[in-house]
C-alpha cells in the first residue's frame, strides 16, 4: 500500500546571486510563475504555498499549470528533494523520481557500463540490472553498440538507452516529469508503450506534462497549479476543463 | 522506507519517512552507501584517463619525474645524503598529494553531482565520500613510486612498517570530514574555493614536505605546531623504519574528532538548504 499526505506545504527557495540586474529582471519577469519576497538579505521565491492534499493507491495523477506554477517544485517534495518550509509530507511506500532520464550517463562509458551505473543510481540491484540486461538490450536495439562508448552515439540512442534504463524500476510512487514530450515519433510510441508498463507497475503516478493527450491516456485525476497555490485537485476531466478554459480567458489571443 | 499494512491512512502514515528524519542519518546511510560511492569514485577514474594508454599511472609518471629532479636538487641544498631524502620525499609529497587533491576537489563534490542531487534523494556525504575516494585511488596509484625507491636505497621498515596502516586509516578518516565539512561551506559560498586553493599551495611549502624538520634547526616548533606535520609523520615515519610519536597520534585524533563535530554540525544546518545552494 502506498499513500501521499501533503498538509500546508510550502516551499520557499532562496535565491543567492541575484548580483546581476540583468538575471533579477529575467528572473522577476512576469514569464516566471513564483511571486517573489525579500527574507534578509536574499531574495526567496514562493514555489510551494499552503498545498494540501492525499492520494491513495490506484491515483493517477496529473499535475497542470503554466511555467513556474510549482509542478515541478511538487514533484522534488515528494521525491523528498526539496524540504518542505512549512506544513508536513507524508509518503509512504518507495518513491521512484524520473526527472531527467539521462541522469549519470558517462559519456566515455560504453553503453553497457552506463548500465551498471545509472541502473545503481535509479535504485536498482545488482540482480535488478542482471535481470533486465535483456529487455534492456531488446528495448534500445543497440546489440553491439552497447560495447561502444555512449559518446559514438547519436542522440536518439542516447535516450533510448536511458530511457531503458530509467524504466526497469517496480515503482510504488512515480514521479514523471515532461519525460514522454521527447524524440521522434517512432520512439516516442515505442517508449509511451514502455511507460505505461511501469505505470501500470506503480500504485500512485504523478505526471506533469503540457500534453494533454498523455495526461488523458494515463492519468484519472489531476492538480492544477499556479504561482504555487493548488487551485482544484479531483477529478481529471474536470479539472482539465476548468484549467483549460481559465487558460482561454486569461489569453483570449490563443 | 517503511510500508505497513494497515488501511487507515493515518495509522499507515505513522512511520512515514519525511525530511526531517533523514537529518541525523544522512551521515551514517552515506557510509553506508560505500557501494554508491565507491562506485561512483571508481567511475570518475575511469573516465578521467579512460582514452590514455597509462591511465591513472601518468599520475605515477608524473609523480616518478618530479621526485628524482626534486630529490637530485633538493638534495644538494639542504646537504642531505640521496638515500635519506628521496625516500622521505616520496612519502610526504605522495600523502601530501592525496591530501590536498581530496580538498581541493572538495569545493565542486555537489556541484559535479548536482543532476544527481536534484532528481533522486541519497545521502549527501556520498558526494563527499566518492571524491575522498577517488582520490585514494590515485594515491594507491602513485605510492608505487615508493617501491623502486625503497628497494633501490635498501628502506627496511620492518614489523615498525605495519603501523603506516593505521596511520594511513586514520589520515582517511580524517580526510573525510575535511572534505565533507568545506563541500558544503563551499557550495555554499563560492568564494572559498579559491582561499582552499591558495591554503593548500601555501601549507605545501610550509609543512615538512620537501624539507626535513632538521632544516629548521633551533625553529623546529614551527613543524610541530602544524597537524599535518602530525599527519604526515603518521604514514611517514613508520615506512621510513621510525615509529611516530604519541604526540603525532593524538595531534591527529584530536584534529579528527573536532573535525568531525564540526562537519556533522555543518551537515546538519546544510540538510535543509543544500539543494537550494547548488
Amino acid at each position: 500500500m502506498a499513500a501521499v499526505a501533503l498538509k500546508n506545504v510550502s516551499v520557499q527557495i532562496p535565491i543567492y546571486d541575484v548580483g546581476g540586474s540583468s538575471l533579477r529582471k529575467v528572473i522577476l519577469s512576469k514569464t516566471v510563475g513564483g511571486r517573489f519576497e525579500r527574507s534578509g538579505s536574499h531574495l526567496v521565491v514562493d514555489a510551494l504555498k499552503d498545498v494540501s492534499f492525499e492520494a491513495h493507491d490506484g491515483d493517477r495523477i496529473a499535475l497542470v499549470g503554466n511555467n513556474g506554477s510549482g509542478k515541478s517544485t511538487l514533484l522534488r517534495v515528494l521525491s523528498d528533494v526539496y524540504p518542505a518550509t512549512a506544513g508536513t509530507v507524508q509518503v509512504v511506500g518507495e518513491v521512484s523520481p524520473m526527472f531527467d532520464a539521462m541522469l549519470g550517463m558517462s559519456m566515455d562509458a560504453t553503453g553497457m557500463e552506463n548500465i551498471w551505473i545509472c541502473g545503481r543510481l535509479w535504485g536498482l540491484s545488482q540482480t535488478q540490472i542482471k535481470d533486465s540486461l535483456d529487455d534492456i538490450s531488446e528495448f534500445t536495439e543497440l546489440g553491439d553498440y552497447l560495447n561502444v562508448p555512449v559518446r559514438t552515439y547519436s542522440t536518439g540512442m542516447m535516450l533510448r538507452l536511458a530511457f531503458a534504463i530509467a524504466t526497469v524500476r517496480d515503482p510504488e510512487i512515480l514521479l514523471l516529469d515532461e519525460v514522454v514530450g521527447v524524440g521522434d515519433l517512432a520512439f516516442f510510441e515505442k517508449a509511451f508503450r514502455r511507460l505505461q508498463g511501469i505505470i501500470r507497475r506503480s500504485q500512485i503516478l504523478f505526471l506533469a506534462s503540457h500534453i494533454d493527450d498523455i495526461l488523458r491516456k494515463v492519468c484519472n485525476k489531476a492538480i492544477w497549479l499556479d504561482h504555487g497555490k493548488l487551485v482544484q485537485y479531483g477529478e481529471f476531466e474536470k479539472v482539465i476543463a476548468a484549467y483549460r478554459k481559465n487558460e482561454l480567458l486569461e489569453n483570449p489571443a490563443k | 522506507m517503511s510500508t505497513t499494512k494497515s488501511t487507515s491512512l493515518d495509522a499507515s502514515l505513522r512511520g512515514s519517512r519525511g525530511f526531517s528524519s533523514d537529518i541525523d542519518r544522512d551521515l551514517l546511510s552515506g557510509i553506508r552507501a560505500w557501494p554508491m560511492w565507491t562506485m561512483l569514485g571508481w567511475n570518475d577514474i575511469r573516465q578521467r584517463y579512460r582514452r590514455s594508454v597509462l591511465g591513472p599511472f601518468w599520475i605515477t609518471l608524473s609523480v616518478a619525474v618530479f621526485i628524482s629532479l626534486l630529490g637530485v636538487i633538493y638534495s644538494h641544498i639542504f646537504k642531505i645524503e640521496l638515500r635519506t631524502y628521496l625516500p622521505f620525499l616520496t612519502l610526504g609529497y605522495v600523502i601530501w598529494g592525496f591530501v590536498a587533491q581530496a580538498t581541493g576537489e572538495s569545493s565542486l563534490s555537489f556541484q559535479e553531482s548536482e543532476r544527481i542531487i536534484r532528481q533522486i534523494r541519497l545521502p549527501y556525504s556520498i558526494f563527499a565520500f566518492r571524491v575522498v575516494w577517488r582520490n585514494f585511488i590515485v594515491f594507491l596509484h602513485t605510492i608505487v613510486v615508493f617501491i623502486p625507491i625503497a628497494i633501490f636505497y635498501d628502506v627496511r621498515p620492518g614489523f615498525v612498517g605495519f603501523l603506516a596502516l593505521p596511520g594511513l586509516a586514520l589520515v582517511y578518516v580524517n580526510q573525510a570530514w575535511v572534505t565533507l565539512a568545506l563541500a558544503i561551506v563551499c557550495t555554499r559560498y563560492r568564494d572559498v574555493h579559491q582561499i582552499v586553493n591558495t591554503a593548500i599551495q601555501i601549507m605545501l611549502f610550509t609543512t615538512p614536505i620537501m624539507w626535513p624538520v632538521s632544516a629548521l634547526g633551533s625553529a623546529a616548533f614551527i613543524a610541530y605546531v602544524n597537524p599535518l606535520y602530525h599527519l604526515l609523520e603518521l604514514v611517514r615515519a613508520p615506512m621510513l623504519g621510525e615509529v611516530p610519536s604519541v604526540a603525532s597520534w593524538l595531534v591527529v585524533f584530536g584534529f579528527a574528532v573536532l573535525g568531525w563535530t564540526i562537519a556533522i554540525l555543518l551537515l546538519r544546518r546544510a540538510t535543509y538548504r543544500l539543494v537550494f545552494w547548488l
